[in-house]
């Protein structure tokens, strides 16, 4: 009787309001629940995307300034194992001085790759050797720890035969001497996984490679 | 989430009646409370009463618990605030090398200006001629000039030079005329420094000249600061061939003829 008519013009506003009272409980409840599985996979997201970038070696870290310097330091080696390796004489040196080039070559690529995966620069801010302690001041001429001059590779470039030989391996044990040094400098300050192991391999190599170098240099009489 | 406040009940009855039907989807809440009164029918009229309803909703809102609002309001600003830093940290870590290299000051980049010199360059024997000097891209010959932080301190030649910049190295210029203080300066920021080589070069029309693969910066003096930001941004990230492009084995003499097919040893040491 009523119940018509009264179904008949409240329904638009009664089951607005009505279904206010309630349904909005269950309503919000599920809305709520969305967005916090939103926000929760939001922020998961966001954590996910942030946490490679927070964590990984910054501009100034110990890890960037290894990877810049023993590229460098590495640089050096290669010219001169590749030096030996095209005009050196006795067989030994030539092996050696190829061994070295082509393996710390390799080297600087895994070090280059480390940089470019870490968004940074293969040039950086700080002064060379500034990630070691009182590594600065171990620079002489621009040159890190074991480093031959411009005037000892000019020498190495026209020097022949046995004279050479000699000249590379003492040259080339400096060197080392050197890389030993800072490659324990990255070891003791510790830092990301890989580099630590990378530079592990790097120290056995070149340990290796020096006891290698004095034989042969013992042996040519050096 | 139920809500007991005492208008509730009394309401429901409406509720009832008239959501029943448009909402069937979830009958089963409404029904029940609403099923078991029987207080509806005098209810009804007053619900006819449309505009006044609208009152009794706020008064529900308000039994709505704050607490768990409150939380998600603060755990959704916290994750906007996160999000925000996280990609306004990724926008800025995430400046290309080259974005860089157009922010710096008067550098020129033939890489937008001329794209076919810097597509690469082929080798070529004897005197090559550059339109922009110096020469920052273009034909080379196949011997590169040594580029392992050298410091030579009389022109070199182009062709070889170009071929270092192929290489990945800034070569650093300057006007013969420039105080030897200036010339230190720039000194120190070769030696040592494989992929940066340094050498005089005549009819500068400024005091230095900085060259990478494609680009060129011209400044006044050593000290400024454009000069370590060039090499920052360029030296081997401007390289065609990557970060092991070799500098060593190179043409260790200066002299603007280039030298062809010239084996290392015949070389004449210039340092």
């Amino acid at each position: 009787m009523t119940a018509p008519a009264t179904t008949d013009t409240p329904p638009v506003e009664p089951s607005v309001t009505g279904s206010g009272d309630r349904r909005p409980a269950g309503r919000y409840g599920l809305l709520a629940l969305a967005a916090a599985v939103v926000v929760g996979l939001l922020l998961g997201y966001a954590g996910g995307l942030l946490t490679p970038t927070l964590t990984r070696p910054g501009d100034s870290s110990a890890e960037a300034g290894f990877a810049r310097d023993m590229t460098t330091h590495h640089a050096q080696a290669v010219e001169m194992g590749l030096i030996a390796f095209d005009r050196g004489t006795d067989p030994e040196v030539r092996q050696i001085g190829g061994d070295i080039a082509t393996g710390q070559q390799g080297e600087i690529g895994t070090m280059q790759t480390w940089l470019r995966s870490w968004g940074l620069d293969p040039t950086g801010d700080q002064p060379r050797m500034a990630w070691m302690p009182d590594g600065t001041g171990k620079i002489e001429n621009g040159l890190m720890p074991g480093m031959a001059t411009p005037e000892e590779m000019a020498k190495l470039r026209v020097a022949q035969g046995r004279e050479l030989d000699v000249l590379f391996l003492q040259m080339m044990i400096k060197h080392h001497l050197g890389g030993i040094h800072m490659i324990q400098g990255i070891l003791d300050a510790g830092g990301d996984d890989d580099v630590l192991a990378v530079a592990q391999i790097m120290k056995n190599t070149q340990q290796t490679d020096l006891t290698n170098l004095q034989n042969a240099l013992k042996r040519l009489g050096g | 989430m139920s809500i007991s406040t005492p208008g509730g009940p009394e309401r429901r009855p409406t509720v009832v009646s008239t959501g029943k039907k448009p909402a069937a989807g979830r009958p089963a809440a409404v029904a029940k409370p609403g099923g078991g009164k029987s207080a509806g029918a005098p209810r009804q009229t007053s619900g006819g009463k449309g505009p006044r309803k609208p009152i009794t909703p706020v008064k529900v809102s308000q039994g709505r618990s704050w607490g768990p609002i409150a939380l998600f309001v603060a755990v959704g600003v916290l994750a906007v605030s996160i999000i925000g830093y996280g990609a306004y940290a990724a926008f800025q870590g995430s400046k290309s090398w080259e974005q860089r290299a157009a922010d710096i000051d008067g550098i020129v980049d033939f890489r937008d200006k001329d794209p076919k010199l810097v597509q690469g360059g082929q080798h070529q024997q004897g005197a090559i001629k550059y339109d922009v000097l110096p020469p920052v891209a273009g034909p080379h010959n196949p011997a590169w000039q040594n580029c392992m932080g050298d410091v030579y301190d009389a022109p070199i030649a182009n062709e070889h030079a170009v071929h270092s910049l192929e290489h990945g190295t800034v070569w650093i210029t300057y006007r013969p005329d420039l105080p030897a203080d200036q010339v230190s300066k720039l000194r120190s920021k070769t030696q040592g420094v494989e992929k940066v080589m340094l050498s005089p070069f005549e009819g500068l029309d400024k005091p230095i000249s900085l060259q990478a693969w494609g680009y060129q910066l011209k400044v006044d003096n050593a000290d400024d600061s454009r000069i370590d930001e060039f090499i920052k941004t360029l030296r081997v990230n401007a390289s065609v061939e990557g970060p092991n492009a070799n500098c060593g084995q190179g043409i260790t003499a200066t002299g603007t003829a280039p030298r062809d097919n010239v084996p290392q040893q015949q070389q004449q040491p210039t340092q």
